[in-house]
């Protein structure tokens, strides 16, 4: 579905990401985790085409999207559920909603994607003319869930989509993305809470300063880990 | 590179700038010497431009303070020195005041270098007075007020007939301004700012700039940091402002307007806010392309053809050079809005 | 001495509506594009000097009919604008505010110089149709028709807009891209379609305001778009940066201001207009430090 191959991500001229490969499979949830800084943000950037990959290659259901805008990869079946929401708060639930769709012009399965958001997320109907900006931190989350579901993706990246929320909340956040993935859309979960993400993923990779450590079936990468902070006492 | 700037030691990078001075005052007594009366006038207006610009940079580019009211303190510096030095014998003819007790009496005059001081302190104390509450305006809020204070300046130059003569202006006020005075003042300027950037005030003043919310948890108040860079940036101005008066002979409320506000952001922007080279480099450029091509244009007969090429340039160079030609390249893209291409091309 | 009856009072908040309503439309069009671009656009100025040379030329040169006219100034302004935004905007996005402003300056005084250079610098009288000529005296109040042509096309411009921003899928794609531009590409909007859109449409207002300005003052020159530009953005920046509804308000504030110390100072104060003006509008900003209807400027 997904293949990194080898990719820079810099900052003006400051390297993030270093050589960085990695694929996700159709039909999987895949998590890529690291400490704050790794480069994970970095790397679901370049994915969305927000951030320009300086080398390497990215291809999606095997066609290369390098040099694709991000735009255009959103028509393609790509989204992204950014870190801190990015939501537009001087915009209604409605619009924000509806944005998702932006490039869309199928209107009945627009209208029955809404629907299935809707029940996802039944707050977001009670709140549809409110402004986006209004809603509680959990709300906003789903909100930002349901805008990149909008877009009818095959692949959604989500970018940290507990931080900063209360349990209860996280718990009922990882629910719904595991119905999302049962639909049949790929994950690309990207968390710093490692236990949550790798309870749902099926394959698991860890970053640290720009490259990628380790890589594996979760269970067998959390061994490995363990082992690693067993030696280095980390 | 850091590395190789800290191995320099400071008595060496004082050295240089001794050796850098003392260069400069010679190649500009070669060039007085050598050159007509125009090109030498052309060198001293460079030099009090720098006054002024570099003085700018002080609040804009160190600070972060977007000000349009540079123009406005020039003025204030100009009237104030140029009212002060009028010979007493030209006063009752071009109907201006005699002086007051305090500032002399009647039958004073005051030499150059005073008057000079004073148009710097009384733009400073209006700095001051008004810094205290437009100061806390952020953005665009503080250009438009600043721009506001010029206008305020302007309109009081015209109206204040009996002091300023309104818009007829002060004429024949005595050219002291040489080259010597101009580049002594611009190396006084460009020396403070240098120090004041360098020492602990600048790195607060820096700190503010980058983030204010974080200065202030640091402990620094951004308020009393502005305020001294706008005083400072205000003193010098009015310097700029006096030599400006003694060079030119005459003052208009209208010289000290939108163009000289303007043409001075430019000089800033253009060379590199936040540098010590930028606003040298951007007042040559700016200066120089001016009075090159002028004869070009007169001979041509294409009015308008300096500010055309002079536009074209400016804009080729902000495109190329975001950060002015002087600038350093910022590590991470500023704002963060627009990472990445844009529609259509290539990322 | 000047006798404040009541009708004076009117007929100066009529003239203050008059004049509010022009630098209301030219700021509505710098604040959608600063929205976007975070880009003080100050050649838009410029733009009503296009517009107006242009009617000038079509209308009182070639003669064309009226409606003719307008539609072709309109039509022109928005090419300009369009032609700015490609040369020079996507070229400048990104970059410190600072020097996109420079930028825009560099167009200002590029524009300003070859207008200067093909029209030359003597301001030409400028007459608008007759029809837009005819005087009214009412009671209260003495208007020409041009001034009711200004009050309603302004009124249903920003109307339209309003409603365009508010309901089309481009308007909220533009409100989404000033607040995020990279969560809007994230979203899929591509955002170099809106950046033009709003280039063409901010531009094709200041080209038809250009008309207005030259059939209410009846002199139109190659430098008129300086003090407009600067207005504009002085409007946009007491209304609020970033907010629509604040730019018409600053627009319409400006406007009445600049009448009212005109038409209520003693005449031998007439030149302390604009320090007037300008000293209300310190006074605005430190009362209100985000404008009146903007949002704290986030930095
Ligand atoms: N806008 C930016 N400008 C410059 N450096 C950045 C920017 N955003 C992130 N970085 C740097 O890039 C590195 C990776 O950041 P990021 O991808 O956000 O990490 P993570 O998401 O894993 O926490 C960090 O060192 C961070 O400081
Ligand atoms: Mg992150």
């Amino acid at each position: 579905m997904l293949k990194v191959d080898g990719i820079d991500v810099h900052y003006g001229v400051i390297p993030a990401v270093r050589e960085l490969s990695l694929s996700v499979d159709k039909g999987q949830v895949a998590t890529l985790v690291g400490a704050n800084g790794a480069g994970k943000t970095t790397t679901l950037k370049a994915i969305m085409g927000t951030l320009p990959a300086k080398r390497g290659t990215i291809r999606y259901k095997g066609e290369e999207i390098t040099g694709v805008p991000a735009d255009r990869r959103v028509g393609m079946g790509i989204a992204l559920v950014p870190e801190g929401r990015q939501i537009f708060s001087r915009l209604t639930v409605g619009e924000n909603l509806a944005l998702g769709a932006y490039h869309r012009k199928d209107k009945e399965a627009i209208k029955k994607d809404r629907e299935w958001i809707y029940t996802l997320f039944p707050v977001l109907r009670e709140r549809i003319n409110q402004l986006a900006g209004t809603l509680s931190g959990g709300e906003q989350q789903m909100l930002a869930l349901g805008r990149g579901l909008m877009s009818h993706p095959e692949l959604l990246m989500l970018d940290e989509p507990s931080l900063g929320l209360a349990p209860i909340v996280v718990v009922d956040i990882y629910e719904v993305i595991k119905e999302i993935n049962r639909s049949g859309i790929t994950v690309l979960l990207v968390e710093q809470n490692i236990n949550m993400a790798m309870k749902i993923s099926s394959y698991a990779y860890i970053m640290e300063t720009g490259k990628i450590r380790t890589e594996g079936a979760p269970n067998e990468v959390m061994k490995r880990e363990n082992i690693m902070k067993a030696y280095l006492g980390e | 590179m850091f590395d190789i700037r800290a191995t320099f030691s400071k008595v060496d990078r004082r050295l240089m700038a001794v050796i850098l001075i003392a260069v400069l005052f010679l190649c500009l007594w070669v060039a007085s010497t050598a050159f007509s009366k125009y090109i030498v006038f052309i060198i001293t207006l460079i030099g009090v431009y720098i006054v002024a610009s570099a003085s700018l940079n002080l609040t804009n580019g160190y600070t972060g303070l977007f000000s349009l009211g540079h123009a406005g303190f020039m003025a204030v510096g100009a009237y104030t020195s140029a009212l002060l030095t009028f010979p007493v014998k030209g006063r009752e003819i071009f109907v201006i005041p005699k002086l007051p007790m305090f500032l002399g009496g009647p039958e004073a005059a005051w030499p150059f270098l005073p008057a000079l001081v004073m148009g710097g302190v009384f733009a400073a104390i209006l700095a001051a007075v008004v810094g205290l509450p437009v100061l806390r305006l952020r953005g665009h809020y503080l250009s438009v007020a600043s721009l506001g204070l010029m206008v305020l300046v302007t309109a009081l130059a015209m109206n204040l007939r009996n002091l300023t003569r309104g818009s007829i202006g002060i004429n024949s006020i005595p050219t002291y301004t040489n080259i010597w005075w101009a580049y002594g003042c611009a190396v006084v300027t460009v020396y403070v700012v240098w120090r004041v950037v360098n020492s602990s005030f600048g790195r607060a003043m820096k700190a503010i700039r980058e983030d204010e919310i974080a200065a202030r948890v640091q402990g620094i108040n951004p308020l009393k940091y502005k305020l001294l860079a706008f005083t400072i940036g205000a003193f010098f101005a009015g310097i700029a402002g006096g030599l400006y008066a003694h060079i030119s002979g005459a003052i208009r409320p209208y010289a000290f307007s939108f163009n000289l506000t303007f043409q001075i952001v430019i000089m800033v922007v253009l060379g590199g806010q936040g540098t010590i080279s930028g606003p040298i480099v951007g007042t040559v450029l700016v200066t120089v392309l001016r009075y090159v091509l002028k004869p070009l244009e007169e001979a041509l007969g294409v009015y308008g053809l300096v500010e055309l090429i002079y536009a074209l340039l400016l804009i080729i160079t902000m495109l190329r050079k975001p950060e002015g030609i002087m600038g350093r390249k910022s590590g991470g893209p500023r704002g963060g809005r627009w990472v990445g291409s844009l529609g259509g091309k290539k990322s | 001495m000047i006798v404040l009856t009541p009708e004076y009072i009117i007929q100066q908040i009529f003239n203050g509506i008059v004049f509010g309503a022009m630098y209301a439309l030219l700021a509505l069009g710098m604040t959608v594009i600063y929205g976007i671009l975070r880009l003080i656009h100050f050649a838009h100025g410029a733009l009503i000097t296009v517009g107006s040379f242009c009617f000038y030329l079509l209308f009182m040169v070639l003669g064309l009919p009226f409606p003719a006219a307008i539609v072709l100034v309109i039509g022109l302004g928005a090419l300009m604008g369009l032609i700015l935004d490609m040369v020079a905007y996507k070229k400048a996005v990104g970059g410190p505010e600072v020097s996109m402003l420079i930028t825009s300056l560099g167009f200002y005084i590029f524009i300003e110089n070859l207008m200067k250079l093909i029209v030359s610098p003597q301001p030409y009288a400028f007459q608008s149709p007759p029809f837009l000529d005819t005087i009214y005296s009412m009671p209260v109040l003495t208007f020409r028709t041009i001034d009711i042509f200004i009050i309603a096309t302004s009124i249903a411009i920003m109307v339209f807009f309003t409603l365009f921003v508010k309901k089309t899928k481009m308007g909220v794609a533009m409100r989404a891209t000033s607040e995020s531009g990279e969560a809007a590409r994230m979203v899929g909007i591509n955002i170099g379609r809106v950046i033009s859109i709003s280039f063409i449409i901010a531009s094709a207002i200041a080209a038809i305001t250009g008309f207005m300005w030259g059939a209410k003052y009846g002199q139109i020159a190659y430098n008129m778009g300086f003090m407009a530009g600067v207005k504009a953005f002085v409007a946009i920046v007491i209304g609020g940066v970033g907010s629509i509804p604040g730019a018409m308000l600053g627009g319409f504030i400006l406007g009445i201001l600049e009448t009212f110390s005109v038409a209520f100072l003693p005449p031998g104060y007439a030149a302390y207009r604009d320090g007037i003006v300008f000293f209300i509008l310190i006074l605005i900003l430190i009362v209100k430090p985000s404008g009146i209807l903007g949002q704290r400027e986030v930095e």
